[in-house]
C-alpha cells in the first residue's frame, strides 16, 4: 500500500508522469540553499495567522468608545480598527499569540529574504539564465517590504499613526507629482476615514495576490531552470548533484517548515511585539520618541534623519529635503538591484549561461561591493533607531548622529578595500570554474 | 515581580530544552560513512533520463506509464554517485520517539491551556515545543532513518541552440504570414498608449485631486486659541517656561491645525522685525507640525528654549522664528501672530506665517 | 523776680499731666497689641481683632531655615544646573512619608533626626502636608491620563513613561519608574529644569491626577504580550528578529549537514 497516493491520484487526474518526475526532481543539498525556504515558509505562515487576524479584524477609522477587558483604556476615544486590535489581544482566546505570531513571522520572513539574496548575491547566481528571476525576486522584496509597511500601519494606534504621516510626507515632496500622488493614494490629509480601509484591501488583498503569483513564477523558474550548484566533483554546467525531492528533501523541508513554526510560536508566545495598547490609539496631537518603522525600513528612516536640511528651490518650485533621503535614495537603490545582474556582466564582461555558482573569493569586486551595501545598510539600520540606542548607552544625540554622517561613508569604503585585499589574496584561479 | 521570574523561568527551560536536544541531534546528524562509485563523464552524458531527473532502483512505479520504450529507458542504469549507509538507526529511531513525545506532551499543553484559559506565554511555549518537536523528529529522520542517495541528473542548457531556433523560426514563419506588419505595429502602439492613458485617468476616480487645503494657513483673524478641551486661552495663563497645545475655535483636534503656544521672557525675544509684534507678554504660537515629515512637534526644553520633534530630532530656535538649529528640517516652524483682545483673550491675528507642515511641489513660499 | 512757689507748683503739674498723658497714649497703643497676641493664642477662638493678619503654622520658620533652600520658598521644587537640588512639595499629602523622609533623608536628602528636635519636625511636616500641599489629587481617570500623556509628556519621557532622549547635549527625561505621584505631580507643575511647567490653566487639577493615575499605572504594566526588552519597540523587535534569523540558518546548517552544495 506504500504507493497508494500516486496510484489514487493517477487514476483519477492522469499525473503519474509528471509525479515520477517530480519525486525524482534533484536539489542540491547545501544550508546556504535553504534561506529561500525560509521566506517562503514565513510566507505561509503569515497567510496562515493572517486569515484568522481577518476574521476579527476591522478596516475602519470610524470613532468609538473603547469598553473592554483593559482597563487603562476604559472610555477612551478610538478607532474601530484600534478596538478591533484589542479585542483580538484580551478577548479572544489565542488571540494576541496569533497576532504576535504574525508579527514576528514578517519581521523573520524579510529578514530571511535579505540573506537569501545576499546568498544569490554573493555567489553570482543571477547570471544567466537567472536574470528574469532575480527581477522577480527584488521584486517580491519590494512587494514584501510594502506589505509589511501596510500591515502594521492599519491597527489605528500612535506609532503606526505616526508612521503614516511620516509616509505622507515622504509621497507629498515627490517633485511634480507628489500633491496628487498623496491625494490618490491617501485619499486626503493623513489619516482620514479612507485611509485604513484602503491600506487594509491591499494589505489582505492586492499585495499579497501579487506576491503569491510572483512567488509561483519564482519557484517555477528554479524548477525548470534546476537550482545551481557549488563548484565540487561532478558538478558542471551540465550536470546536478543533489538528493531527490522524495524522500529526502521532502522531510529536511518539512522539518525546516516546521522548526520555524516552532520558532515564531515561540516568540509569538514569549516575546511581545507591538503593544499597541501601551502606545495607545492615534490622536493627531500626540507623538512619541521611539517612532521608528519596523526594522525593514530602518535604512530609510536612517537616511531621513541623517540626511541634512537641504532644500533644492527651482524657482518657484520646491523640492523638500525629505524627498532625497525618503523617495529619492530607495528608488535609486531599488534601480541597482534591478540592474545588478547586467552591471556584472558589464564588469566581468562574461554573457555565458552558468549553472555552478560562483565563490565569493573568486569575485573579488562583487564580494567588496556586496559587503561595503550590507555595511552602508547596517549603519542607516543603526542611524534609523538612534534615539533608542543613545536612550539606552546615555549618551547625546547630536553626537551620535555627527559619529554616524561621517561613519557611514568611511565604513563601508574601508570595507570594500579590505573585502577586495582579502578576495584577491585567497582567489583560486578563475580561468575555470570547476 | 515573581510574574517576571515565572516566564524567564519557562523562556530558559524552553531554551535549555532546545539547546540539549540540539545538541543530542547534532551528534547523530553526522552523516555516517558514505561509499562513492566514481562515475565517468560518459556513463552522465549516456543518462538517458529527462533534466534533472536521475533514475530509481525500482521500476515498479513505471508500470503504469503505458510505453514499453520508457520502460526499458528506466531499467538501465542506476544513481552511481553516493549511497550512504544508515547507521545509528536505533538511536535515531529513540530520539525521534522521544521528541514525538515531547511534541504530543507541547499538544496536550497547549489545549489544556487554550481551554483553561491560560497565558500567552504558555500557549505560545507548548506550541514551540510541538511544532518543534514534531520539525526535529522529522530532520533526524531524513538524517539516520532514510537513505540518502545523493543523485546527478543532467541539465538542459538553456543555449542550446536546436531549442531556441524551433521556436523562433515558428516564430519567423508566424509573422510573415501578417501583412502590413509596420502598419500594426504603430497602431498596436498608439492603442496600447491611448488606452493607458484611460487607465491612468480612471484612478482619479479614487481620490480627490488635491484641493485647497494643501495651501491654506489654516487660521483666520479674530480666531481663539482653544485648548483640547475647548477653552479659549488668556494672555496671561501660561507662566514663562509653560506650553500648551492650542487650536482654532473651528478646528479643535485638527491634525493640520494643531499649534503649539509657549511663553518666554519677553527680554529673550529675537524675532524678525516685521514679527516682533506677533508676541504679547511672550506669548509665542508655532504650528506644531514639523516641517520635515510631519510629526508632532512635542519636545520642549526651556533653558536653551528649543523645541525638538521627537521623530527625527530636529530642533527648532523658540526664541527667533523657530528656525531649524539641528537635524533634517530645512524650513522653520511657521508661526502664528497673536494679539490679546480687550478681555485678555489670546486671539491670531492672521493665518501662519505659510502653510503648516511639509514640503511638497509648487508650496507657497 | 522772686519765682513765686504757686506758678512753679503749676508748671510741674501740667509738665507732669503731659508725661502722665503720653504714658497713657502709648499704652493704648501697646495694650491693644498685647491683647490680639493673647487673643490670637487663645484656643478658645474667641474672635480676634478683623484687622489683625493671621498667624502663620508653626515649622514655618524650620522649613525656612532648613528646606526652603532646596525646596523653593513655596515647597515648588529647585533646579540645579540640569538636575533637582529638591523635588516640588506641592502634592505630599501624605504625612508620614513626610515624617519619615525628614527623619531619614532620601536619596541625596539628609535625614534631620539629630538635627531637629521631634517637635520641629512635627511641625515642619504638619507645615508641608498642610500648607503646601496645594495639589489636590483626586478625581482623574486613568484612560484621560494615557490621552494626555501621550500629547504632553510621551514626546519627551517616552512609551510607558521608561525615558527618553532629547537631541540637547547633557539633558535627558528621566524615567519615571520610581517616583511617586507627589513628586510627578510638583514635578508637572513646576516644570524642573528643562522640563516645560504645565501650570492649572493648561492641565486643571482633576486631569493632574488623571495623568499621575496614568504614570503609575505604566512603572508596573500588565505584560500579556511576553518579554517587554523594556519597551524599545522596532528597534528591539528588528534586533530580536535577526537573531532568530541567524538561530534559523543554524537549523539549516544541521538539516544540512554534510551537503556539499
Amino acid at each position: 500500500m506504500s504507493d497508494f497516493p500516486p496510484r489514487w491520484l493517477d487514476s483519477r487526474v492522469r499525473m503519474a508522469r509528471f509525479l515520477r518526475n517530480a519525486m525524482n526532481h534533484i536539489f542540491p543539498d547545501h544550508w546556504s540553499f535553504m534561506l529561500g525556504e525560509i521566506a517562503f515558509y514565513a510566507f505561509g505562515i503569515l497567510v496562515i495567522t493572517g486569515t484568522f487576524l481577518a476574521l476579527f479584524f476591522k478596516g475602519s477609522s470610524l470613532k468609538t468608545i473603547y469598553h473592554g477587558p483593559y482597563h487603562p483604556l476604559d472610555g477612551v476615544q478610538v478607532s474601530a480598527a484600534y478596538q478591533s486590535v484589542l479585542h483580538l489581544s484580551f478577548g479572544v482566546p489565542a488571540g494576541l499569540l496569533i497576532r504576535q505570531m504574525h508579527h514576528w513571522a514578517a519581521d523573520i520572513f524579510i529578514g530571511a529574504i535579505i540573506a537569501h539574496m545576499a546568498r544569490i548575491y554573493f555567489t553570482a547566481a543571477y547570471r544567466r539564465p537567472r536574470e528574469i528571476n532575480w527581477l522577480v525576486g527584488v521584486t517580491l522584496l519590494f512587494l514584501a517590504l510594502v506589505n509589511g509597511y501596510l500591515g502594521y500601519s492599519i491597527c489605528g494606534d500612535l506609532l503606526s499613526g505616526a508612521g503614516l504621516r511620516i509616509g505622507y510626507a515622504i509621497m507629498l515632496s515627490v517633485p511634480v507629482i507628489g500633491p496628487w500622488l498623496t491625494f490618490l493614494a491617501l485619499g486626503g490629509t493623513v489619516p482620514v476615514n479612507t485611509t485604513v480601509p484602503r491600506l487594509y484591501a491591499l494589505h489582505i488583498f492586492l499585495v499579497p495576490a501579487l506576491i503569491s503569483v510572483l512567488l509561483a513564477v519564482h519557484l517555477g523558474i528554479i524548477w525548470r531552470q534546476l537550482h545551481t550548484n557549488y563548484p565540487g566533483p561532478q558538478r558542471t554546467d551540465d550536470t546536478i548533484v543533489g538528493s531527490r525531492l522524495w524522500p529526502s528533501y521532502t522531510l529536511k523541508s518539512l522539518g525546516l517548515f516546521l522548526l520555524l513554526f516552532g520558532v515564531v510560536a515561540g516568540l509569538g508566545g514569549l516575546v511581545q511585539i507591538d503593544p499597541v495598547w501601551i502606545y495607545g490609539p492615534y490622536n493627531p496631537a500626540a507623538i512619541l520618541p521611539g517612532a521608528q518603522p519596523d526594522w525593514y525600513l530602518g535604512w530609510v528612516e536612517g537616511a531621513m534623519r541623517l540626511f541634512p536640511g537641504i532644500n533644492l528651490h527651482l524657482g518657484h518650485w520646491l523640492i523638500p529635503e525629505v524627498f532625497f533621503p525618503g523617495a529619492l535614495f530607495p528608488i535609486l537603490v531599488f534601480l541597482l538591484l534591478y540592474s545588478y545582474p547586467w552591471i556584472d556582466k558589464l564588469i566581468s564582461l562574461d554573457t555565458r549561461e552558468h549553472n555552478v555558482l560562483r565563490l565569493p573569493r573568486q569575485q573579488p569586486f562583487n564580494t567588496a561591493f556586496g559587503c561595503s551595501v550590507l555595511v552602508f545598510v547596517l549603519i542607516l539600520l543603526i542611524a534609523g533607531g538612534d534615539d533608542v540606542v543613545v536612550t539606552a548607552m546615555g549618551k547625546s544625540v547630536v553626537a551620535f548622529r555627527d559619529l554616524l554622517r561621517w561613519l557611514v561613508f568611511v565604513a563601508p569604503a574601508l570595507t570594500f578595500c579590505v573585502v577586495y585585499g582579502i578576495c584577491r589574496g585567497r582567489a583560486m584561479p578563475t580561468s575555470s570554474p570547476r | 515581580m515573581s510574574d517576571e521570574r515565572e516566564k524567564s523561568t519557562e523562556a530558559g527551560a524552553a531554551f535549555f530544552l532546545g539547546g540539549v536536544l540540539g545538541w543530542l541531534a547534532r551528534g547523530l546528524g553526522r552523516p555516517s560513512q558514505r561509499v562513492t562509485l566514481p562515475a565517468s563523464p560518459q556513463e552522465i552524458a549516456s543518462l538517458p533520463n529527462r533534466p534533472g531527473q536521475s533514475t530509481p532502483k525500482n521500476t515498479e512505479s513505471v508500470r503504469d506509464c503505458g510505453c514499453a520504450e520508457r520502460r526499458r529507458a528506466a531499467d538501465r542504469s542506476l544513481d552511481p554517485v553516493g549511497i550512504n549507509l544508515i547507521r545509528r538507526e536505533r538511536s535515531g529511531a529513540f530520539l525521534v520517539v522521544l521528541l514525538f513525545a515531547a511534541a504530543m506532551g507541547g499538544s496536550i499543553g497547549f489545549l489544556v491551556t487554550y481551554w483553561t484559559g491560560g497565558s500567552n506565554q504558555m500557549l505560545g511555549g507548548t506550541l514551540t515545543l510541538f511544532f518543534g518537536g514534531l520539525g526535529a523528529a522529522a530532520v533526524i529522520w531524513a538524517h539516520n532513518l532514510t537513505a540518502n542517495k545523493e543523485a546527478v541528473g543532467p541539465r538542459e542548457r538553456g543555449d542550446a541552440a536546436e531549442a531556441h531556433n524551433a521556436a523562433a523560426e515558428t516564430f519567423a514563419e508566424g509573422t510573415r504570414d501578417i501583412q502590413r506588419r509596420k502598419m500594426l505595429a504603430w497602431m498596436s502602439a498608439g492603442g496600447a498608449g491611448l488606452f493607458g492613458a484611460m487607465v491612468l485617468s480612471a484612478f482619479r476616480s479614487l481620490g480627490l485631486s488635491p484641493d485647497t487645503s494643501l495651501y491654506t494657513e489654516v487660521w483666520k483673524r479674530g480666531q481663539r486659541l482653544m485648548t483640547v478641551d475647548g477653552k479659549p486661552v488668556r494672555v496671561d495663563a501660561l507662566t514663562p517656561g509653560s506650553t500648551t497645545i492650542v487650536f482654532p475655535e473651528d478646528s479643535v483636534g485638527s491634525e493640520k491645525a494643531q499649534t503649539v503656544l509657549l511663553r518666554v521672557d519677553p527680554d529673550l525675544l529675537r524675532l524678525p522685525r516685521q514679527r516682533v509684534g506677533w508676541a504679547p507678554m511672550g506669548n509665542l504660537a508655532y504650528s506644531r507640525v514639523c516641517t520635515h515629515a510631519g510629526c508632532s512637534v512635542g519636545m520642549y526644553e526651556t533653558t536653551s528654549h528649543q523645541l525638538m520633534c521627537p521623530c527625527h530630532q530636529s530642533t527648532f530656535d523658540v526664541l527667533n522664528g523657530a528656525e531649524p538649529t539641528g537635524g533634517p528640517a530645512a524650513r522653520p516652524l511657521p508661526q502664528l501672530p497673536l494679539y490679546a483682545d480687550n478681555d485678555g483673550i489670546l486671539r491670531a491675528a492672521g493665518g501662519f506665517s505659510e502653510p503648516p507642515g511639509p514640503g511638497f511641489w509648487g508650496m507657497p513660499s | 523776680m522772686p519765682i513765686q512757689p504757686e506758678k512753679v507748683r503749676a508748671r510741674r503739674n501740667r509738665f507732669g499731666l503731659g508725661v502722665v498723658l503720653l504714658f497713657a497714649l502709648s499704652a493704648t497703643v501697646c495694650i491693644p497689641g498685647a491683647d490680639a497676641q493673647t487673643q490670637s493664642l487663645n484656643p478658645a477662638g474667641t474672635p480676634s481683632n478683623p484687622s489683625a493678619t493671621p498667624q502663620p503654622l508653626p515649622g514655618v520658620t524650620v522649613f525656612a531655615q532648613h528646606c526652603a533652600v532646596c525646596h523653593g520658598q513655596q515647597g515648588e521644587g529647585r533646579s540645579a544646573l540640569i538636575s533637582i537640588a529638591g523635588p516640588s512639595l506641592q502634592a505630599e499629602h501624605d504625612l508620614n512619608h513626610v515624617l519619615g523622609a525628614i527623619r531619614e533623608g532620601r536619596g541625596v536628602m539628609p535625614g534631620f533626626a539629630t538635627t531637629l528636635r521631634a517637635q520641629d519636625i512635627q511641625d515642619v511636616a504638619g507645615y508641608v502636608t498642610r500648607g503646601l500641599a496645594t495639589i489636590p489629587l483626586q478625581g482623574g481617570n486613568i484612560g484621560e491620563g494615557g490621552e494626555l500623556y501621550s500629547m504632553y509628556c510621551a514626546a519627551c519621557h517616552r512609551t510607558a513613561a521608561r525615558g527618553g532622549a532629547l537631541a540637547f547635549v547633557g539633558v535627558n527625561a528621566p524615567d519615571l519608574m520610581n517616583k511617586s505621584p507627589a513628586v510627578v505631580a510638583g514635578a508637572i507643575r513646576w516644570g524642573p529644569g528643562p522640563m516645560p511647567a504645565f501650570p492649572a490653566t493648561v492641565l486643571n487639577d482633576q486631569q493632574l491626577d488623571s495623568i499621575v493615575q496614568y504614570v503609575s499605572y505604566v512603572q508596573h504594566p500588565a505584560k500579556p504580550g511576553g518579554i517587554t526588552l523594556n519597551w524599545y519597540g522596532p528597534v528591539a523587535e528588528g534586533v530580536g528578529a535577526w537573531v532568530f534569523v541567524f538561530v534559523l540558518g543554524g537549523f539549516t546548517m544541521w538539516i544540512e549537514k554534510g551537503g556539499k552544495g
